[in-house]
Protein backbone atom coordinates (compact mmCIF):
# COMPACT_ATOMS: atom_id res chain seq x y z
CA UNK A 1 0.00 0.00 0.00
CA UNK A 2 2.82 2.37 0.88
CA UNK A 3 4.74 1.44 -2.27
CA UNK A 4 1.71 2.00 -4.49
CA UNK A 5 1.19 5.40 -2.91
CA UNK A 6 4.81 6.36 -3.48
CA UNK A 7 4.68 5.31 -7.10
CA UNK A 8 1.46 7.19 -7.59
CA UNK A 9 2.92 10.31 -6.00
CA UNK A 10 6.07 10.10 -8.10
CA UNK A 11 3.93 9.69 -11.22
CA UNK A 12 1.82 12.69 -10.25
CA UNK A 13 4.85 14.86 -9.61
CA UNK A 14 6.48 13.96 -12.92
CA UNK A 15 3.30 14.79 -14.80
CA UNK A 16 3.18 18.18 -13.12
CA UNK A 17 6.86 18.85 -13.86
CA UNK A 18 6.33 17.76 -17.45
CA UNK A 19 3.41 20.15 -17.82
CA UNK A 20 5.33 23.00 -16.23
CA UNK A 21 8.23 22.28 -18.60
CA UNK A 22 5.97 22.26 -21.67
CA UNK A 23 4.18 25.44 -20.67
CA UNK A 24 7.41 27.27 -19.87
CA UNK A 25 9.09 26.34 -23.16
CA UNK A 26 5.96 27.21 -25.13
CA UNK A 27 5.34 30.56 -23.57
CA UNK A 28 8.32 31.94 -21.70
CA UNK A 29 11.79 30.72 -22.64
CA UNK A 30 13.63 27.90 -24.32
CA UNK A 31 16.96 26.61 -25.56
CA UNK A 32 17.71 26.11 -29.22
CA UNK A 33 20.66 24.84 -31.27
CA UNK A 34 21.98 26.96 -34.11
CA UNK A 35 22.83 25.24 -37.38
CA UNK A 36 24.68 26.74 -40.28
CA UNK A 37 26.90 29.76 -40.55
CA UNK A 38 24.55 32.51 -41.69
CA UNK A 39 25.06 34.30 -38.38
CA UNK A 40 28.87 34.02 -38.18
CA UNK A 41 30.68 35.25 -36.20
CA UNK A 42 27.88 35.88 -33.70
CA UNK A 43 26.98 32.16 -33.74
CA UNK A 44 29.01 29.19 -35.01
CA UNK A 45 32.10 31.24 -35.82
CA UNK A 46 34.16 28.35 -37.13
CA UNK A 47 32.60 27.66 -40.48
CA UNK A 48 34.27 24.29 -40.88
CA UNK A 49 32.58 22.64 -37.92
CA UNK A 50 29.51 20.70 -38.86
CA UNK A 51 29.11 18.38 -35.92
CA UNK A 52 26.21 19.05 -33.62
CA UNK A 53 28.46 18.81 -30.59
CA UNK A 54 30.21 22.07 -31.34
CA UNK A 55 27.21 24.07 -32.58
CA UNK A 56 26.17 26.98 -30.43
CA UNK A 57 23.13 26.62 -28.24
CA UNK A 58 21.25 29.77 -27.40
CA UNK A 59 18.74 30.87 -24.82
CA UNK A 60 15.63 32.40 -26.28
CA UNK A 61 12.96 34.30 -24.45
CA UNK A 62 9.33 34.48 -25.47
CA UNK A 63 8.16 37.32 -23.23
CA UNK A 64 8.64 39.62 -26.18
CA UNK A 65 5.78 37.82 -27.97
CA UNK A 66 3.13 39.40 -25.74
CA UNK A 67 3.72 42.94 -26.82
CA UNK A 68 5.85 42.27 -29.89
CA UNK A 69 8.20 45.04 -28.82
CA UNK A 70 10.98 44.22 -31.23
CA UNK A 71 13.56 46.71 -32.35
CA UNK A 72 16.51 47.08 -34.68
CA UNK A 73 19.36 44.79 -33.83
CA UNK A 74 17.32 42.07 -32.07
CA UNK A 75 18.30 38.54 -33.01
CA UNK A 76 15.10 36.55 -33.44
CA UNK A 77 14.05 33.01 -34.26
CA UNK A 78 11.15 32.71 -36.68
CA UNK A 79 9.32 30.20 -38.84
CA UNK A 80 10.98 29.97 -42.26
CA UNK A 81 8.58 31.55 -44.78
CA UNK A 82 9.79 29.25 -47.54
CA UNK A 83 9.50 26.05 -45.52
CA UNK A 84 6.98 26.06 -42.71
CA UNK A 85 8.65 23.14 -40.96
CA UNK A 86 11.96 24.96 -40.54
CA UNK A 87 13.05 27.74 -38.27
CA UNK A 88 15.60 30.44 -38.94
CA UNK A 89 17.62 32.74 -36.76
CA UNK A 90 18.50 36.19 -38.08
CA UNK A 91 18.88 39.78 -36.94
CA UNK A 92 16.15 42.41 -37.40
CA UNK A 93 17.63 45.14 -39.57
CA UNK A 94 14.53 47.21 -40.28
CA UNK A 95 11.04 47.51 -38.83
CA UNK A 96 7.71 48.48 -40.41
CA UNK A 97 7.80 51.82 -42.13
CA UNK A 98 11.57 51.83 -42.69
CA UNK A 99 13.05 51.88 -46.17
CA UNK A 100 15.70 49.29 -47.01
CA UNK A 101 18.02 49.71 -49.96
CA UNK A 102 17.95 46.61 -52.12
CA UNK A 103 19.05 45.60 -55.62
CA UNK A 104 15.68 46.86 -56.91
CA UNK A 105 15.98 50.26 -55.29
CA UNK A 106 14.53 51.19 -51.90
CA UNK A 107 11.81 48.88 -50.56
CA UNK A 108 9.48 50.03 -47.83
CA UNK A 109 8.86 47.48 -45.11
CA UNK A 110 5.03 47.10 -44.89
CA UNK A 111 3.17 47.42 -41.60
CA UNK A 112 3.16 44.30 -39.47
CA UNK A 113 6.42 43.11 -41.10
CA UNK A 114 10.15 43.39 -40.46
CA UNK A 115 13.33 42.95 -42.51
CA UNK A 116 15.79 40.33 -41.28
CA UNK A 117 19.35 39.65 -42.35
CA UNK A 118 22.08 37.27 -41.26
CA UNK A 119 25.31 38.72 -39.87
CA UNK A 120 27.29 36.75 -42.46
CA UNK A 121 25.86 38.42 -45.56
CA UNK A 122 27.61 36.20 -48.07
CA UNK A 123 26.13 32.98 -46.71
CA UNK A 124 22.73 34.03 -45.55
CA UNK A 125 19.34 33.41 -47.15
CA UNK A 126 17.19 36.10 -45.58
CA UNK A 127 14.92 39.02 -46.41
CA UNK A 128 17.13 39.90 -49.36
CA UNK A 129 15.91 36.59 -50.83
CA UNK A 130 12.34 36.23 -49.58
CA UNK A 131 11.35 39.77 -48.68
CA UNK A 132 10.10 41.19 -45.38
CA UNK A 133 8.53 38.70 -42.96
CA UNK A 134 5.31 39.20 -40.96
CA UNK A 135 6.00 39.74 -37.26
CA UNK A 136 3.55 36.92 -36.53
CA UNK A 137 6.18 34.39 -37.66
CA UNK A 138 8.58 35.29 -34.87
CA UNK A 139 8.84 32.66 -32.16
CA UNK A 140 11.31 34.21 -29.74
CA UNK A 141 14.24 36.53 -29.19
CA UNK A 142 17.77 35.25 -28.57
CA UNK A 143 19.37 36.73 -25.46
CA UNK A 144 22.44 34.60 -24.63
CA UNK A 145 24.72 31.95 -26.04
CA UNK A 146 24.84 29.16 -23.47
CA UNK A 147 27.04 26.51 -25.15
CA UNK A 148 29.93 25.86 -25.72
CA UNK A 149 31.12 27.07 -22.31
CA UNK A 150 33.94 29.24 -23.66
CA UNK A 151 31.45 31.23 -25.73
CA UNK A 152 28.87 31.96 -23.06
CA UNK A 153 27.91 35.61 -23.42
CA UNK A 154 25.02 37.98 -23.91
CA UNK A 155 24.03 38.58 -27.53
CA UNK A 156 24.51 42.24 -28.38
CA UNK A 157 21.89 44.31 -30.09
CA UNK A 158 24.26 45.55 -32.71
CA UNK A 159 22.71 48.35 -34.69
CA UNK A 160 23.06 47.53 -38.40
CA UNK A 161 25.49 49.55 -40.55
CA UNK A 162 23.89 52.68 -41.93
CA UNK A 163 24.33 51.99 -45.63
CA UNK A 164 21.54 49.39 -45.61
CA UNK A 165 18.89 51.78 -44.35
CA UNK A 166 17.88 54.49 -46.81
CA UNK A 167 16.03 57.34 -45.10
CA UNK B 1 -3.49 23.22 10.68
CA UNK B 2 -6.25 21.38 8.85
CA UNK B 3 -7.40 24.60 7.22
CA UNK B 4 -3.96 25.54 5.86
CA UNK B 5 -3.33 22.09 4.44
CA UNK B 6 -6.79 22.19 2.84
CA UNK B 7 -6.08 25.59 1.31
CA UNK B 8 -2.69 24.32 0.15
CA UNK B 9 -4.31 21.31 -1.50
CA UNK B 10 -6.85 23.50 -3.24
CA UNK B 11 -4.05 25.75 -4.49
CA UNK B 12 -2.05 22.81 -5.80
CA UNK B 13 -5.07 21.34 -7.57
CA UNK B 14 -6.04 24.60 -9.20
CA UNK B 15 -2.44 25.19 -10.28
CA UNK B 16 -2.33 21.75 -11.89
CA UNK B 17 -5.72 22.26 -13.54
CA UNK B 18 -4.59 25.64 -14.82
CA UNK B 19 -1.45 24.10 -16.30
CA UNK B 20 -3.39 21.30 -17.93
CA UNK B 21 -5.84 23.85 -19.34
CA UNK B 22 -3.03 26.00 -20.75
CA UNK B 23 -1.24 23.04 -22.32
CA UNK B 24 -4.44 21.68 -23.85
CA UNK B 25 -5.43 25.02 -25.29
CA UNK B 26 -1.94 25.64 -26.66
CA UNK B 27 -1.34 22.26 -28.22
CA UNK B 28 -4.58 20.29 -28.62
CA UNK B 29 -7.67 22.44 -29.09
CA UNK B 30 -9.32 25.65 -27.99
CA UNK B 31 -12.53 27.60 -28.47
CA UNK B 32 -12.57 30.82 -30.46
CA UNK B 33 -15.26 33.48 -30.75
CA UNK B 34 -15.93 34.49 -34.36
CA UNK B 35 -16.55 38.18 -34.99
CA UNK B 36 -17.62 39.85 -38.21
CA UNK B 37 -19.28 38.58 -41.35
CA UNK B 38 -16.42 37.74 -43.66
CA UNK B 39 -17.23 34.04 -43.34
CA UNK B 40 -21.02 34.23 -43.76
CA UNK B 41 -22.96 32.01 -44.06
CA UNK B 42 -20.53 29.44 -42.66
CA UNK B 43 -20.17 31.51 -39.47
CA UNK B 44 -22.45 34.30 -38.23
CA UNK B 45 -25.10 33.97 -40.97
CA UNK B 46 -26.77 37.24 -41.91
CA UNK B 47 -30.17 36.62 -40.37
CA UNK B 48 -28.58 36.78 -36.92
CA UNK B 49 -29.06 40.08 -35.17
CA UNK B 50 -25.62 40.04 -33.71
CA UNK B 51 -25.71 40.89 -30.05
CA UNK B 52 -22.04 40.23 -29.61
CA UNK B 53 -20.53 37.54 -27.46
CA UNK B 54 -23.78 35.76 -26.72
CA UNK B 55 -25.10 35.20 -30.25
CA UNK B 56 -21.91 35.08 -32.30
CA UNK B 57 -20.66 31.68 -33.35
CA UNK B 58 -18.02 30.01 -31.23
CA UNK B 59 -15.90 27.38 -32.93
CA UNK B 60 -13.60 24.58 -31.91
CA UNK B 61 -10.05 25.08 -33.19
CA UNK B 62 -7.76 22.07 -33.26
CA UNK B 63 -4.00 22.52 -33.04
CA UNK B 64 -2.87 19.02 -33.88
CA UNK B 65 -2.51 20.10 -37.51
CA UNK B 66 0.40 22.34 -36.44
CA UNK B 67 2.71 19.38 -35.85
CA UNK B 68 2.91 18.40 -39.50
CA UNK B 69 1.18 21.32 -41.24
CA UNK B 70 -0.86 19.03 -43.48
CA UNK B 71 -3.36 21.62 -44.66
CA UNK B 72 -5.44 21.32 -47.82
CA UNK B 73 -7.88 23.25 -49.96
CA UNK B 74 -11.07 24.09 -48.15
CA UNK B 75 -9.68 24.03 -44.60
CA UNK B 76 -10.90 26.89 -42.44
CA UNK B 77 -7.93 28.16 -40.43
CA UNK B 78 -7.12 30.69 -37.71
CA UNK B 79 -4.00 32.73 -38.46
CA UNK B 80 -2.16 35.85 -37.26
CA UNK B 81 -2.97 38.76 -39.53
CA UNK B 82 0.07 39.72 -41.65
CA UNK B 83 -0.91 43.37 -41.31
CA UNK B 84 -1.30 43.46 -37.54
CA UNK B 85 0.43 40.72 -35.58
CA UNK B 86 -1.87 41.16 -32.56
CA UNK B 87 -5.01 40.21 -34.48
CA UNK B 88 -6.15 36.76 -35.43
CA UNK B 89 -8.31 36.10 -38.46
CA UNK B 90 -10.40 33.15 -39.64
CA UNK B 91 -10.57 32.37 -43.35
CA UNK B 92 -10.68 29.40 -45.70
CA UNK B 93 -7.62 28.14 -47.56
CA UNK B 94 -8.35 28.33 -51.29
CA UNK B 95 -4.83 27.88 -52.67
CA UNK B 96 -1.79 25.85 -51.64
CA UNK B 97 1.90 26.32 -52.64
CA UNK B 98 2.37 25.97 -56.38
CA UNK B 99 -1.21 26.87 -57.32
CA UNK B 100 -2.01 29.78 -59.60
CA UNK B 101 -4.65 32.23 -58.41
CA UNK B 102 -6.25 34.84 -60.62
CA UNK B 103 -6.17 38.29 -59.03
CA UNK B 104 -9.56 40.04 -59.25
CA UNK B 105 -9.88 43.25 -61.24
CA UNK B 106 -6.72 42.59 -63.23
CA UNK B 107 -5.44 40.16 -65.81
CA UNK B 108 -2.62 38.90 -63.60
CA UNK B 109 -2.29 35.43 -62.19
CA UNK B 110 -0.23 34.99 -59.04
CA UNK B 111 1.68 31.79 -58.33
CA UNK B 112 1.56 30.93 -54.65
CA UNK B 113 5.18 30.64 -53.45
CA UNK B 114 6.61 27.67 -51.55
CA UNK B 115 5.56 27.64 -47.90
CA UNK B 116 2.60 30.04 -48.43
CA UNK B 117 -1.14 29.69 -48.97
CA UNK B 118 -4.02 31.79 -50.30
CA UNK B 119 -6.89 32.48 -47.91
CA UNK B 120 -10.32 33.90 -48.70
CA UNK B 121 -13.48 34.53 -46.72
CA UNK B 122 -16.66 32.73 -47.78
CA UNK B 123 -18.38 36.13 -48.08
CA UNK B 124 -16.20 37.76 -50.73
CA UNK B 125 -17.86 41.18 -50.62
CA UNK B 126 -17.15 41.68 -46.93
CA UNK B 127 -13.80 40.03 -46.46
CA UNK B 128 -10.25 41.35 -46.02
CA UNK B 129 -8.11 38.42 -47.15
CA UNK B 130 -5.39 37.33 -49.57
CA UNK B 131 -6.97 39.40 -52.33
CA UNK B 132 -5.76 42.41 -50.31
CA UNK B 133 -2.62 41.23 -48.53
CA UNK B 134 -1.42 38.45 -50.81
CA UNK B 135 -0.48 34.87 -49.91
CA UNK B 136 0.40 34.26 -46.26
CA UNK B 137 3.23 32.06 -44.95
CA UNK B 138 1.93 28.78 -43.52
CA UNK B 139 3.89 29.59 -40.35
CA UNK B 140 1.28 32.21 -39.43
CA UNK B 141 -1.45 29.61 -39.05
CA UNK B 142 -2.45 28.94 -35.45
CA UNK B 143 -5.09 26.22 -35.80
CA UNK B 144 -7.80 24.62 -37.94
CA UNK B 145 -11.51 25.06 -37.30
CA UNK B 146 -13.38 21.75 -37.10
CA UNK B 147 -16.80 22.38 -35.52
CA UNK B 148 -19.19 25.14 -34.57
CA UNK B 149 -20.07 24.64 -30.92
CA UNK B 150 -22.32 27.63 -30.13
CA UNK B 151 -25.17 28.60 -30.53
CA UNK B 152 -26.74 25.18 -29.90
CA UNK B 153 -28.95 25.25 -32.99
CA UNK B 154 -25.90 25.69 -35.23
CA UNK B 155 -23.71 22.98 -33.72
CA UNK B 156 -22.09 20.98 -36.53
CA UNK B 157 -18.95 19.97 -38.38
CA UNK B 158 -17.41 22.42 -40.82
CA UNK B 159 -17.38 21.14 -44.40
CA UNK B 160 -14.31 21.26 -46.53
CA UNK B 161 -15.94 23.30 -49.24
CA UNK B 162 -13.83 23.48 -52.36
CA UNK B 163 -13.38 26.94 -53.85
CA UNK B 164 -15.85 27.90 -56.57
CA UNK B 165 -13.80 30.29 -58.65
CA UNK B 166 -10.60 32.26 -58.70
CA UNK B 167 -8.42 29.17 -59.09
CA UNK B 168 -6.98 28.99 -62.59
CA UNK B 169 -4.79 25.94 -63.00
Amino acid sequence: MGLQNTIFNAFNKSIVFGLVGITVTDRYAGVCPIRGSSMSPTFNPSSSSSSSFTDDYVFLEKFCLDKYKFSHGDVVIFSDPTNYKGRCVKRIVAMEGDYVSNVNGATKVPEGHCWVEGDNSGFSSDSRTYGPIPLGLIEGRVTHVIWPPERIKKVDRRIPPQERLAF
Amino acid sequence: MRATSFVWNVCKSSFTCGLIGLTVSDRIASVVHVRGFSMSPTFNPPNNTSLGLFTDDHVLVEKHCLTDYKFSHGDVVVFCSPRDYREKQIKRITGMPGDWVSVPLSYDAVKIPEGHCWVEGDNPTNSLDSRSFGPIPLGLIRGRVTHVIWPPQRVGKIDQKLPRNGLSL
